[in-house]
């Protein structure tokens, strides 16, 4: 039965993830590969590292790490406060409060960058780093709050009272029990917070206005040219960093699950 | 506590909100365009933003090598080239920044041609009053009439010419023998419906010109000539459109797909040649076939033809929006365009631009540039095109009422329609 279980999850990553991603390694690796052949002529590293060392590729990879981070801990630094205040205040009308939150991500992305575009130009904001950066938060914080939100309605905050009552000031109390006791919650929060600002297209490209040039506005320019070899590069480049963010915090949240509040 | 930094953080993010941008100090008087020395030197130390279609990464390096050296060693300018999907895009931006009243605004330089010309200039966005004041500008031919209507739209002295490009089909010299291309559209419906699914042609639209100039071909052959579709005429129109939907309609059954689906953009067609499921592509290119090879989107086998006429020619252009922040160095950029070491590197496929001449050779009176731009002219080689098969068949473009008509009408009557 486990291994039955087992099976089907890597048969699914064989599927979903490794096959495509295999196809384009083919495809950056065997530039001029066309039908009939099965298989690329010959292979070379010399496309992918071409792009690699390309500047332009290398500034848009460094302001992609950038922007991701900076919305990370952004989103953090609002959520985290936002969830736990939705979860324990007394507020009359949190429901009403939690549909506002989440609208932004049931209406289409294109109406609401539309409007901020317009709201950043006029407030300055448009093609800056920051400006990106504040529009990011919008698709990129009603995933955060949920997350630490749901974690928060299993946390028991007795253990916080627990440790006042021992003598603990509040930094202690923050330090010592809820931060520790957070912290799989957050780092799954600030998880989804990078994938979601890493991959976002429209809204950059909206509000930075061709100036914040991202790994995803790279790539759809690329697009437009469809050449398969350039296209494979840039796209194995945006998988990577998530990948790499992915395996970071499985390690972090030890692998397996883990009961909140149980250390 | 809770909901009273909650107050707080929303305070704070209003008073965020209502913070005005400080008034920006006022500029110094920009030089005039008659004082070249001046523009070059108000120009050093700019960064120059020219926003252009990124599709191509042998178009984009050969702009950062070629012109962004350039720029940065002579005239200490910096390039920074914003890669757009289409240059729509830019044109959106600038129609933003004008309703939002932004100047200076975030593009100083477009490469640009067509509808999107025409948008900009209708909107008034556009600076003026500076191509013929170019140094460089005396190699342009500013009375040729291909040059100076830009898709039937005057240029007037809004728009500087870049490169050129002609109509062309290219084929797969391991798969068809030379001597079995057809020459005219006529023999294209000939073959295609011979070869059942072997051919097709990019959806006309709007950002897909290519398929438009193949229909407007269709539509010059039908009718015996080019020249009466220079000037816009109704009447004219209601004669020969019905001839050339049916045209189009019995070609459609014998098209890749029968017709069903149509490539939107030129590297999807480019993409379905070099794997073989259709027999011929498209290109603009001087080089024909070779700047493709060089960039592996197509096999080296591909080499480029023409029919015996109707293969519509044409400019693009740069133009330089009129709230350009950096517009001394837009302008020594656009100077740069047309020196004749660039025309001569622009047109070679392994430079990877591959788009022909934008300044007239004739005009080119040094001895050593002349020679340079004829010796590039040879090297193009077997992928391309013989220069005296282009030159028979090139004609100028329709008037551009016809764009919209025939982009429409081939929705409606040849897509939708049958």
């Amino acid at each position: 039965m486990q291994r039955g279980a087992v099976g089907c999850i890597w048969l699914y990553a064989l599927a979903s993830v490794l096959l495509p991603l295999g196809l384009f390694g083919l495809h950056a690796l065997g530039p001029r590969w066309f039908f009939p052949a099965l298989l690329p002529d010959s292979l070379s590293l010399e496309p992918l590292l071409a792009l690699i060392g390309n500047p332009r590729t290398q500034a848009a990879l460094g302001l992609s790490a950038q922007v991701a981070l900076l919305v990370t801990g952004l989103a953090v630094l609002i959520g985290y406060p936002a969830a736990r205040a939705l979860t324990f205040a007394p507020l009359v009308g949190r429901g009403v409060i939690l549909a506002v939150l989440f609208l932004p991500t049931v209406i289409p992305p294109i109406a609401i960058g539309i409007g901020l575009n317009s709201l950043m130009l006029q407030l300055g904001l448009a093609g800056t780093l920051i400006g990106v950066c504040i529009v990011h938060l919008i698709p990129v914080l009603p995933y955060v709050i949920l997350t630490l939100s749901s974690m928060l309605s299993r946390y028991d905050r007795h253990y916080e009272e627990q440790a006042q009552v021992l003598g603990a000031g509040a930094w202690q109390v923050w330090w010592l029990v809820t931060l520790p006791m957070s912290l799989p919650a957050l780092a799954v929060a600030a998880l989804f917070a990078f994938l979601i600002s890493w991959s976002e297209y429209l809204f950059t490209a909206l509000i930075g206005g061709g100036r914040v040039i991202t790994l995803p506005v790279l790539l759809f320019a690329l697009v437009a040219g469809g050449n398969p070899t350039t296209l494979a590069g840039v796209a194995l480049l945006i998988v990577a960093v998530p990948m790499l963010a992915i395996l970071l915090a499985s390690r972090l949240l030890g692998g397996g699950p883990q009961v909140v509040g149980v250390r | 506590m809770y909901q009273r930094s909650l107050l707080l953080l929303l305070c704070l993010m209003l008073a965020a909100c209502s913070n005005t941008p400080a008034p920006l100090a006022p500029l110094p008087a920009p030089a005039p365009l008659d004082d070249w020395e001046r523009i070059v030197a108000d120009a050093r130390g700019q960064t120059v933003n020219w926003y252009m279609w990124g599709g191509s990464e042998s178009i984009n390096s050969y702009v950062d090598q070629f012109y962004g050296t350039a720029l940065q060693e002579r005239y200490g300018i910096t390039l920074n080239r914003v890669p757009v999907s289409d240059a729509v895009l830019a044109v959106d931006q600038l129609l933003s920044e004008k309703e939002a009243g932004i100047d200076p605004g975030s593009i100083d330089l477009i490469w640009i041609n067509g509808e999107n010309f025409a948008s900009l200039k209708q909107a008034d966005m556009l600076y003026g009053g500076w191509n013929q004041k170019l140094p460089n500008s005396v190699l342009v031919d500013y009375t040729n009439p291909a040059l100076i209507y830009d898709f039937g739209v005057p240029i007037e002295t809004f728009e500087s010419p870049w490169s050129s490009a002609q109509f062309q089909f290219i084929y797969d010299s391991a798969r068809t023998d030379p001597a079995d291309l057809p020459r005219s559209y006529a023999a294209l419906l000939e073959y295609a419906c011979a070869n059942q699914g072997r051919f097709t042609y990019i959806a006309p639209g709007p950002g897909a010109f290519q398929g438009t100039r193949f229909v407007k071909g269709a539509l010059f052959e039908l009718s015996g000539g080019a020249e009466q579709w220079r000037n816009f005429d109704q009447a004219q129109w209601e004669q020969w459109s019905p001839q050339l939907w049916a045209y189009l309609n019995e070609l459609k059954p014998c098209l890749w797909r029968t017709g069903s689906a149509y490539p939107a953009t030129e590297y999807e067609l480019h993409g379905l040649f070099a794997n073989r499921e259709v027999d011929y592509s498209i290109t603009q290119s001087v080089t024909g076939a070779g700047a493709l090879i060089a960039e592996g989107a197509v096999p080296e086998t591909a080499r480029a033809f023409v029919f015996n006429d109707y293969m519509i020619g044409d400019y693009n252009y740069v133009a330089i929006p009129r709230n350009a922040p950096n517009r001394a160095a837009a302008l020594v950029l656009a100077n740069l365009l047309l020196e004749p070491e660039f025309q001569a590197a622009q047109i070679l496929p392994e430079n990877g631009f591959g788009l022909g001449y934008g300044i007239d050779v004739r005009k080119v009176t040094d001895e050593q540039d002349r020679a340079t731009l004829e010796a590039a002219m040879d090297r193009l080689g077997a992928p391309a095109t013989p220069p005296a098969e282009l030159l028979a068949a090139l004609v100028p473009d329709a008037a551009p009422e016809y764009q919209s008509l025939i982009e429409e009408g081939w929705r409606e009557n040849v897509l939708i329609g049958n």
